[in-house]
């Protein structure tokens, strides 16, 4: 890295509302965004060189290659469009990669879009997240997301002590923050009595501790210094970015302190020329999906493991608005919501707006020259981190943002998806994941009742899972396998109220889930596992444990031939790791892993498809008058693709003959959605219509398939059914 | 600034790949490219993988990158889109200035996915598009207006898959090399007529890996390949209002490429490249990259997807390995004379029109 000579600014910002369910669709949602970064920017489609987008799991919007269907919302239609990917760290990646793009003097100008759609997955989101673990080793154990960050709240907590009421703090100023910020789903008044006496849900994690999901699409707009000097007065410099992943085998490390937190602000502040953060950074928009979170991402954003500084700017009061190191200036997800990706680029668009004077009741009280924002995701994995800064401190500007109400800003809440045309899906994800070489072997020590490791010849580290190659010795390969005991010692836990899709578990249930090292692998390796045989309120950091296996005849070779670990007894032996003969690969020892991804989906049809639905279950077709392009456009639209200018598909409603569609072309298909051959074939058919611009898809209702040409003259079949309800046959 | 390819690995392409994990699969293809690049994983700056979620089986896929690429805790991130995109990326990050080099990542592991055309189904819009039959029906749609347009026949269409499996039979690594007639090729089961099972690319496993990096590190290998154009563009995602007898995305990522490779059209290039997921599609390309259609016999000659197998995110991959082997002259059999230029043109699949070009320079 080396100081920043080619300066990349941030001349506009757009936000919808941040709510728990919108009506609006993925890509209307990215639309609203944009049309009002546009206008912020003083821009329009035209000027717009490039489109980047940032937007977290598939499984959260619930449509596989989201990136693609999000084309047209995000102004990528025609344009040279990406989409970027680092899970919940992706929205503070989104300007880096929009930097990459203008930096790189292959643009002038990128748009920078991000969306979350959480709403569609039921039962609710928070199950999708089973699916982020290791689909062999972790995910039969019915793990989510709240029950890594509990265990990673419990290290913390131990290893820099803090009480839960201590970080409570973070929760009640973030929420307080936030009843400032236009877009804001969950600002609220509270205390931390109030945080300490909600739910517990899987401890030390209660119910206020925690972000909203969210619905919600935030862009900006980023362009080479030519053009931001021509736009406006004051740009907002991106002046260093860092980005860094850690390995997945996320039990081998110490969960208490982001490694890869400091090297992404390391690589920042180098490349802004920053060498001490605590004196030169002026706000701070750290990820906190967790109040905790917060303050984990702090210790890492000032480079400081010992974690003293974080603490008393904390119990100095120093992270307020008016502190001499406002944190979460914002709101941030606690208190603005968290739709994933939208929310790290909400925090960028907040060190916009602070930088540019333009942050109104949320302008903090020193004058700042430079904010810090940053992301997390994966499994605890990785950290994004940029660096913004003006020329001069600026404050006090009155314009659209410094003014904004909650009114001003599009997205339409709903209280249920069922109340709106929607339509409900499960899609059939089905899996065989080949084990290979190294977990082949892994998975019959289970079957055996061992726990197995590998061991590199170059580190000497002895690993679990067993490898067969070494990830932080140049991928030397690992061909020694070993018999371990199976006691080790719990590096951290939770006790745990609810299951791996968010439901509470019956009362007076609680899971126990814990990481802990092996004895005999190398420090810190250990597994995510199950305690049992003992009583929730004794289980500490550090207790010893020893496995408890099924009865052999039970045992299938999977993790959960291992039952639990219960406390160590004294005295009780411990083993000696001890050197085997790897499984011998052939056509029945090489084994598949099953698994699935087990979500299903209510998606409403969005406020164009609305129109689009109740028109069609009347018999009717509508289009879209657009201003811009001077045409009708089919089927109906709340936005123009081309201009991202917003359509009212009510007002702008133009009714087309419904008769007077013909078939532009058409197939005859034989398999149905799953690939298998239907006893019947369908006919697919697009349907174009003289008045306006675009089509209609759907299946033609014919008894003779022959029949078909190009050119026929078809009707609609009225029907309320989004999807598959679209129907046609011959006039 | 110059950027260069500096190493390739390819393992696959197999129809399946049992008794190797994903990361084996992949930790193979990286240690071939660091090799051939003349470097160890700890003096990369980073990495980008290519790839999509629901495919790999997980919900977060990129958490699964840095291990097998011996990259833990650098920069890295990941590409949803066609290997090319991913590519792309990786050279504007090497061109800020701040990154020296970098792996590229792609892989396939199909044959665990058991449900692939449900996956395809699920990419489409759900408020609009799911209409409960086979996600191919929009290659139907797309050959259908391809026809009628009337530059093309089916048998023009046949003929690409005799040519590309044909090819992948002289391509020891090609997963579906075989001898197809046109007559084969069109009484084959109809999916979404005309499109019929064999004008489909089969799927298969595979992992691709390459280095890339700055004048200032390329002096480690032996054998570099200049990156000297690039370019992507997504047509309309709105499919009831994107033309599918033309790709657009194709036509504009050229002529971004050429103009940067100073090129003034495909033809200027030895070695060409298209993306024959579908066999229609392949002739769509070409249509778009000025090429008529009996160039044919100069596309693919590593097999394309038809006879390689489709890799999903990671098929340009497979593309842009061979592309470097002929500027190389390590092609073999299937070399192609005076190799100088090549270009590959890279498609993300139905439903999009999101295609990328990369010209590579010996
Ligand atoms: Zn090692
Ligand atoms: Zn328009």
């Amino acid at each position: 890295m080396t100081k920043m000579n080619k300066r990349v600014a941030c001349i506009g910002a757009g936000m919808t509302r941040f709510v728990r369910r919108a009506q609006e669709s993925t890509g209307e949602l990215a639309s609203l965004a944009v049309e009002m970064a546009l206008k912020d920017a003083g821009l329009t489609m035209n000027d717009i060189d490039s489109v980047c987008l940032g937007t977290a799991p598939d499984a959260f919007d619930g449509i596989h290659m989201k990136g693609e269907n999000l084309i047209a919302g995000s102004g990528g239609a025609n344009k040279p469009y990406m989409r970027h990917f680092v899970g919940g760290g992706t929205g503070v990646f989104s300007p880096i990669h929009g930097w990459m793009h203008v930096a790189s003097g292959q643009f002038k100008t990128c748009l920078v879009v991000t969306e979350e759609k959480m709403s569609p997955c039921n039962p609710h989101p928070a199950g999708a997240f089973k699916t982020i673990f290791d689909h062999t080793t972790e995910q039969p154990l019915d793990l989510t997301l709240i029950h890594i960050f509990a265990i990673e709240m419990a290290r913390f907590m131990h290893k820099y002590g803090y009480k839960e009421e201590e970080l409570a703090l973070i929760s009640v100023q973030n929420k307080l923050n936030a009843m400032d910020h236009p877009a804001a789903q969950i600002a609220q008044q509270i205390t931390v009595d109030d945080v300490m006496n909600s739910k517990l849900l899987s401890w030390p994690v209660k119910r206020l501790d925690i972000s909203p999901t969210s619905d919600a699409a935030v862009a900006i707009v980023l362009s080479n210094e030519d053009v931001a000097r021509a736009q406006t007065k004051h740009p907002v410099f991106i002046e260093g970015v860092g980005y860094r992943l850690d390995t997945a085998y996320w039990c081998t490390r110490d969960l208490a302190y982001p490694d890869y937190v400091e090297l992404a602000a390391r690589d920042a502040y180098k490349m802004a020329g920053i060498t001490s953060p605590e004196q030169e950074i002026d706000i701070f928009e750290p990820y906190d999906p967790f109040d905790y979170k917060a303050l984990h991402h702090m210790n890492g954003l000032l480079l400081d493991k010992s974690g003293k500084k974080v603490k008393e700017l904390l119990f100095s009061g120093s992270f307020a608005r008016d502190g001499s190191h406002p944190l979460c200036p914002s709101g941030g997800a606690l208190g603005v919501g968290n739709p994933i990706a939208a929310t790290g680029l909400m925090k960028i668009a907040e060190l916009y707006f602070q930088l540019s004077g333009q942050a109104g009741k949320r302008q903090v009280k020193k004058d700042c020259r430079r904010g810090v924002a940053q992301a997390w995701g994966d499994l605890m994995q990785v950290g994004t981190v940029v660096v913004m800064g003006n020329d001069e401190a600026v404050r006090g500007r009155k314009t659209f943002w410094s003014e904004a109400v909650p009114e001003q800003l599009p997205g339409t809440a709903i209280k249920n998806p069922q109340d709106v045309p929607h339509m409900s899906y499960t899609p059939d994800l089905r899996y065989s994941w080949d084990n290979g070489y190294a977990l082949t072997t892994y998975l019959d020590g289970f079957k055996n009742g061992k726990i197995r490791g590998s061991k590199c010849s170059s580190c000497g580290r002895m690993m679990i899972p067993a490898r067969s190659f070494c990830e932080l010795c140049n991928l030397k390969a690992v061909e020694d396998y070993y018999d371990l005991p199976d006691s080790g010692t719990i590096e951290t836990f939770t006790l745990s109220h609810v299951d791996w899709d968010s439901s509470m578990l019956p009362d007076g249930q609680i899971n126990m889930f814990a990481v802990i090292s092996i004895d005999g692998a190398a420090k810190k390796m250990g597994l995510v596992h199950r305690l049992g045989d003992v009583d929730p309120k004794d289980v500490k950091i550090g207790m010893r444990v020893k496995a408890v296996w099924k009865p052999e005849n039970e045992r299938e070779g999977n993790v959960l031939d291992l039952k639990y670990f219960r406390p160590l007894k004294d005295g009780e032996a411990i083993g000696e790791p001890k050197r085997i003969k790897p499984v011998e690969m052939d056509s029945t020892t090489a084994k598949a892993f099953p698994g699935q991804i087990p979500m299903s989906y209510i998606y409403t049809a969005g406020i164009a498809g609305a129109k689009f639905y109740n028109d069609f279950a009347q018999g009717r077709v509508s289009g879209t008058w657009c201003e811009h392009c001077q045409k009708v456009h089919l089927p109906t639209a709340s936005f123009c693709e081309y201009s991202l200018k917003k359509l009212d598909p009510t007002k702008d409603a133009r009714e087309i003959d419904a008769k007077s569609g013909v078939i532009a072309s058409y197939t005859v298909v034989h398999d149905d959605r799953s690939g298998h051959q239907m006893d019947k074939p369908q006919v697919v058919v697009q349907i174009s219509y003289p008045e306006a611009v675009g089509t209609i898809f759907g299946k033609l209702e014919t008894s003779d398939v022959t029949a078909v040409k190009a050119g026929m003259n078809v009707e609609l079949i009225p029907s309320r059914t989004v999807g598959e309800g679209l129907m046609f046959k011959t006039c | 600034m110059k950027i260069f390819v500096m190493g390739i690995g390819l393992c696959g392409t197999f129809p399946a790949s049992g008794g190797q994990s994903y990361r084996e699969l992949i930790a193979r293809a990286a240690s071939q490219a660091y090799s051939d690049a003349g470097i160890t994983a700890d003096q990369l700056d980073g990495a980008v993988s290519i790839e999509e979620d629901l495919i790999s089986g997980y919900s977060i896929s990129d958490e699964y990158v840095p291990d097998q690429l011996g990259v833990v805790k650098k920069s890295v991130y990941t590409i949803c889109g066609d290997f090319l995109h991913g590519l792309n990326s990786a050279v504007m990050t090497l061109k800020t200035g701040q990154y020296k080099m970098l792996v590229v990542e792609g892989y396939s592991k199909a044959s665990n996915c058991l449900t692939k055309d449900e996956t395809l189904t699920f990419a489409y819009d759900p408020t609009f598009n799911r209409l409960g039959v086979s996600p191919h029906y929009l290659a139907g749609i797309e050959m259908q207006q391809l026809l009628a347009d009337g530059k093309y026949t089916k048998e023009d269409v046949a003929n690409v898959v005799v040519q590309m499996r044909k090819n992948a039979l002289a391509n020891p690594q090609a997963a579906y090399g075989t001898n197809l007639t046109i007559g084969d090729v069109l009484g084959a089961r109809p999916v979404a007529e005309p499109v019929t099972e064999n004008m489909i690319a089969r799927h298969a496993d595979a992992s691709i890996a390459l280095v890339i990096g700055t004048e200032e590190v390329v002096k480690s290998a032996k054998n570099p390949v200049c990156i000297s154009g690039m370019g992507w563009t997504s047509g309309n995602s709105i499919i009831e209002r994107r033309p599918h007898n033309i790709s657009e995305g194709t036509k504009a990522a050229a002529q971004m490429a050429f103009s940067e490779a100073k090129i003034a059209n495909a033809k200027d290039c030895e070695v060409l490249y298209v993306s024959d997921l579908y066999a229609h599609r392949a002739l769509m390309h070409m249509d778009a990259l000025g090429l008529e259609k009996d160039a044919i016999e100069r596309i693919n000659p590593d097999g394309g997807v038809l006879g390689m197998g489709d890799l999903f995110e990671a098929n340009s991959g497979a593309r842009v390995y061979d592309a470097v082997q002929q500027l190389r002259g390590h092609a073999g059999t299937r070399q192609i004379n005076n190799a100088k230029k090549a270009m590959v043109q890279g498609w993300r699949g139905l439903p999009t029109d999101s295609c990328a070009v990369t010209v590579l320079e010996a």
